[in-house]
């Protein structure tokens, strides 16, 4: 790519900025707007930076300097123990924990097992809400109403039942038993969707079904492409769920090969009932665990903004 | 086939004969989607019976039960939810979740809108929207232990900062008229970027034109949410607010990890208690009983909602 | 149970078809048996690991897999393994959840096994077998280690107060005055401008430096809050063993709370609002406390948290009225789980666990004291050899003052009831004398 090519674009962009009508004018309310954007900036990153501050101390030091703002006794050591590269004497000398990390395998388990949710989830999902949202039928109401009470389903009531029903499954420490249970629906991405899909003008729905086009290539290549953003939104919204998700996860797959990251990074909670976590070791798991999905949202993110630009659900 | 056997039927009077095959035609397209609707909805159905339908009726039935988990539930009729009419920890444990609640969905929603508005009218940023979204990628029981740290009396740098300044010391965690507000609060830190992201979803979704139309008629920032934004947003917003107040009736890992329910029962939420009653007192049908309760206030509530904010329409369409 | 799983499975299996249904794949493998075995404390797992690579040489055709889990967690997952019929063969136990697993015959009694090898449950120290005897008079567990209650401090404090080791390693405690535990206590605490807790001029509401750190409300047991000071009282928790009646209506305990809630009104001893937030022994190495009473099981954690500002050091607790110390005396101990498909070899295990082989290992550790006097005479050498002196807990033992670990039937829905209320009284919403509502409420429980 040519520096005039670039210059070009980023001309390019900057009119773009300039005719984008819902982009505000007035220098005042830039001046507002932009104040409020900071602060809230620095709300949000205060508490993670403390985070970074705290993953790069000493465990057996941090509560000497409990207020400073700078890492206590700096040290790599809490990220060499979540990366599974301290040896146990090394860890506990450091007041992390003798268990050891398996670290790119778990972060490996996690990756399939929420590409695995996320995909089947959403496609899923945008099928039902599909049919929920654009499709004229009886009962469609009734049976949306009694899909949205699944919203309310407390989780003491599905946790026991879902195991047990992965465990006769034969997929106890299995990918496969992690995803079971979200992989076909969540009432929250159908009723999502669909609150989108009602936004679709029907007149481009039913010139297509004049000309002759079913139901699945409408659904393929006229609903899907107008929504991409809100799915791609959706997509990246439960991927990161599942990322974080620990109860469910912890209790299906212990085995090394379908051990989730959080479940892996558990090992820095506290270890006795009255014990205090391994709090580098939590803080610099939590920030690391972090970067795979932060990624994968600036990716994604800058396709969201790409399509909308261009598309726009009308 | 409808269509061929009212072509056969008798025609009678002109007004009926000209209605018929119109009413017919669009009942045979309804046929026809119902059968492509039951297609598109197989697979989520899978997913709803087996893993929602079925676990909540067998929830339904197991509240009816004494049941600790480990020996055979036995069928005792209404006893628990009678117990639970009597009970006041879940009665206290209702008042405060709709405290929880009102503060974090009311903080949450205003915040999250302004702030939607804000990435929308104000910045084209990545780095922005990356940022915001930052706290939702850390996993909700690690905030809640950073949190508890910064708040923190005697350890927490927002105390040393009150105390620099002159002013009292605050037990965020630790005072039972606050405790349950700094849950809150940590829950609007977290899920701010996430709400004010899926409304953002929403407000791409409003044409560029009505901006247009806006800006020429000269109207000011406050005028352009008010008679634009807002009322295009409207159905996502009733989405989020459905999705946020049942979310939030349903708090539990915050106050797990913090103040486990204390000081005394004033953070002793309804879903803490269910958790409670189910896995430490394993009792586990008084435990489903208070779950049922839960579930029918939630389902209540999401039908009100949907009335009161008409979530099926869209201003856009009319 | 049984059917209640075939009707989920069932049930719940229609609309997916099922594949195969495989069989619970937990144990047997073609070169023998493999047990799983669970523990929550990390900083023990490699001992454990070498007892478990030690029993398999001796029996070559068992596996022992050790996993450790955090405890919330582990908890979770046995809970979850009972109802589900996948658990541990063997598993660390503890006490708040024994009688529930004993009630509800999901752990296996010993006793027979115990007699066919002849295993004498009387080499352990005293009374610790005791605690896993159930209602049925039998044995379910072989006890592996003990922990008692002591006071930790940090000596830069003491020492500028004045106090010696020996001064403080022969307090005195009354729940009138309380004698010069609490003039110590004073002492130790300093204001934001220097001024001690004894002295005048003493400001309550801008404390640095508390005398005694306050680790939440104890509960129903107070374990390392006030069950050390209640029992020197002659007061006791319940009518013995599996007993069936509560004292929190006592006068004797509630003269014992209330001196203790005293502290927090004096300044002494942080408020509950105030203590609520990050763990004691994270506030005792902060230096906003000069003393916490704890366990001996957190010896390690306070020790390997030496800094400059903090030197770690132990005093065992006061004597009180009776003249005498009292300190809480709890242990742990393995449990077969009664789903186990290999019994026989999980009591091979378990009483390998019990053994001196294994026990010596874990002394050595220097993490927790074993139950079989001998080992435990190796885990204060190791102590000592990391230069700790582990005296304070174990002169409660060699005393004869320890008190069990009052064990009954609905202990949880106990501790439901207590603790909300010994948090209202140790908030100041509240008289100890409320307790004895409470008291009645906890009693009614087992009519």
């Amino acid at each position: 790519m040519s520096l005039i090519d670039v210059k070009a674009r980023r001309a390019a962009k900057q009119a773009s900025r300039a005719d984008d009508p819902s982009l505000a004018k007035s220098k005042v309310a830039k001046f507002f707007g932009g104040l409020a954007l900071i602060i809230v900036i620095l709300i949000t990153l205060f508490p993670i930076y403390w985070m970074f501050r705290t993953a790069f101390s000493n465990n057996r030091a941090m509560f000497a300097e409990p207020l400073s703002l700078l890492p206590v006794d700096f040290t790599f050591g809490p990220l060499q123990r979540v990366l599974g590269l301290a040896t146990p004497e090394e860890a506990m000398a450091e007041g992390g924990s003798g268990a050891s990390i398996n670290f790119a395998q778990y972060m490996l388990n996690s990756i399939a097992a929420c590409t695995l949710i996320t995909v089947f989830q959403v496609t899923f999902s945008s099928m039902a809400a599909y049919a929920f949202a654009l499709l004229n039928w009886k009962g469609r109401d009734k049976v949306f109403a009694i899909f949205l009470i699944a919203l309310m389903v407390p989780g003491i009531f599905t946790l026991l039942p879902n195991f047990i029903l992965v465990k006769d499954l034969g997929l106890l420490n299995t990918i496969l038993g992690i995803a079971l249970p979200t992989m076909f629906m969540t009432p929250f991405a159908i009723f999502f969707l669909r609150q989108f899909f009602l936004g679709i003008n029907r007149s481009i729905i039913e010139a297509a079904v004049i000309d002759g086009a079913n139901q699945w290539r409408i659904f393929r290549t006229i609903v899907v492409p107008l929504a991409w953003p809100q799915i791609i939104t959706l997509a990246i919204l439960q991927f990161i769920q599942y990322w974080n998700d620990y109860l469910w996860p912890f209790l299906v797959g212990q085995s090394e090969s379908s051990k989730l990251l959080t479940v892996g990074l558990g090992i820095f909670k506290s270890q006795t009932p009255q014990g205090n976590p391994d709090w580098a070791g939590l803080m610099a798991g939590a920030l690391v665990a972090a970067v795979p999905i932060f990624i994968l949202m600036l990716v994604f993110g800058r396709k969201i903004v790409g399509s909308i630009q261009s598309s726009g659900v009308k | 086939m409808t269509i061929t056997a009212d072509k056969e039927a008798p025609q009678r009077d002109t007004p009926r004969k000209r209605s018929v095959p119109k009413k017919v035609k669009k009942k045979a397209n309804r046929d026809s989607q119902l059968k492509s609707a039951v297609l598109f909805l197989i697979p989520a159905s899978i997913g709803f019976i087996v893993f929602f339908a079925w676990p909540a009726l067998r929830g339904l039935y197991l509240s009816f039960t004494d049941y600790n988990l480990l020996r055979p539930p036995t069928f005792i009729g209404f006893d628990n939810y009678v117990a639970i009419s009597t009970d006041p920890v879940f009665w206290n444990s209702l008042k405060v979740t709709l405290q929880y609640v009102v503060i974090n969905v009311g903080v949450q929603t205003v915040a999250a809108l302004l702030l939607a508005v804000l990435m929308q009218r104000f910045t084209r940023s990545m780095v922005v929207r990356g940022v915001i979204m930052l706290p939702y990628l850390i996993a909700n029981v690690i905030v809640a232990l950073v949190w508890f740290w910064l708040c923190d009396y005697n350890l927490g740098i927002i105390n040393a900062g009150l105390d620099f300044f002159g002013i009292d010391k605050v037990g965020f965690f630790g005072n039972e008229n606050i405790a349950m507000g700094t849950i809150a609060m940590v829950n609007v830190w977290r899920h701010l970027g996430y709400t004010a992201l899926l409304l953002f979803a929403g407000l791409q979704a409003i044409p560029k034109d009505v901006y247009e139309a806006a800006e020429v008629d000269g109207a000011g920032e406050w005028r352009v949410f008010r008679s634009v934004t807002l009322p295009l947003l409207r159905p996502v917003l009733a989405f989020v607010l459905v999705v946020t107040v049942v979310g939030s009736f349903q708090i539990f890992d915050t106050i797990a990890v913090t103040t486990g329910g204390g000081p005394v029962d004033a953070t002793r939420a309804i879903n803490y208690y269910i958790y409670q009653r189910a896995f430490e007192r394993l009792d586990f049908g008084y435990a489903s009983a208070l779950a049922v309760i839960l579930m029918i206030i939630l389902a209540a509530i999401a039908l009100l909602q949907n009335k009161l904010l008409r979530a099926n329409e869209s201003d856009l369409e009319r | 149970m049984k059917m209640n799983r075939v009707a989920i499975l069932s049930l719940a299996a229609i609309p997916l078809v099922l594949t195969a249904c495989s069989a619970p794949a937990s144990s047997d493998s073609a070169a023998g048996t493999t047990l799983s075995y669970g523990l929550w404390d990390a900083n023990q797992l490699p001992a454990y690991e070498q007892c478990a690579a030690d029993f398999q040489k001796k029996n070559p055709d068992i596996t022992v897999n050790v996993e450790q889990l955090g405890w919330d967690d582990y908890w979770n997952k046995i809970n979850t393994g009972f109802v589900s019929g996948a658990n541990y063969d063997v598993f660390t136990s503890h006490l708040a959840n024994f009688p529930e697993f004993m009630m509800n015959s999901q752990i296996l009694p010993l006793d027979d096994y115990i007699k066919a090898d002849g295993v004498d449950i009387g080499a352990y120290q005293d009374g610790l077998s005791d605690l896993w005897k159930g209602t049925d008079d039998k044995q379910y567990g072989l006890p592996k280690d003990f922990d008692t209650i002591a006071l930790f401090y940090n000596e830069q404090f003491t020492d500028a107060a004045g106090l010696t080791a020996e001064q403080l390693g022969s307090l005195e405690w009354n729940p009138e005055d309380g004698g010069t535990y609490e003039a110590a206590i004073a002492h130790l605490t300093v204001d934001a401008n220097g001024v001690r807790g004894d002295e005048p001029g003493f400001d309550k509401n801008k404390v640095a430096t508390y005398g005694i750190w306050m680790e939440n409300s104890g509960g129903a047991d107070g374990q390392t809050q006030w069950s050390f000071l209640a029992h020197t009282t002659g007061w006791e928790e319940t009518n013995g063993a599996w007993g069936d009646e509560y004292n929190f209506d006592d006068p004797k305990f509630q003269a014992t709370i209330d001196w203790w809630y005293s502290l927090v009104e004096k300044g002494y001893m942080p408020s509950f609002e105030a203590q609520t937030g990050i763990g004691w022994s994270d506030q005792l190495t902060a230096g906003k406390a000069a003393m916490a009473s704890n366990g001996s099981w957190m010896t390690g954690a306070v020790f390997g948290a030496a800094n400059d500002s903090f030197t770690p050091a132990v005093a065992p607790t006061p004597t009180g009225p009776s003249g005498e110390r009292a300190s809480m005396f709890n242990g742990l101990a393995d449990n077969i789980w009664a789903g186990t498909e290999n019994p026989e070899e999980a009591w091979k295990w378990v009483s390998y666990l019990g053994s001196l082989d294994c026990q010596n290992v874990v002394g050595e550790a220097a993490v927790v004291f074993p139950a079989l006097p001998a080992a435990t005479e190796t885990a204060v050498a190791a102590f000592e050899a990391k230069g700790i002196d582990v005296s304070a807990f174990t002169t409660q033992v060699e005393d004869g003052t320890t008190f069990l670990f009052p064990i009954t039937d609905h202990r949880s829905d106990v501790n439901a009831l207590v603790t909300p209320a010994m948090e209202a009284v140790m908030s100041g919403k509240a008289p100890a004398s409320s307790l004895s509502a409470v008291n009645k409420q906890v009693n009614d429980l087992f009519k």
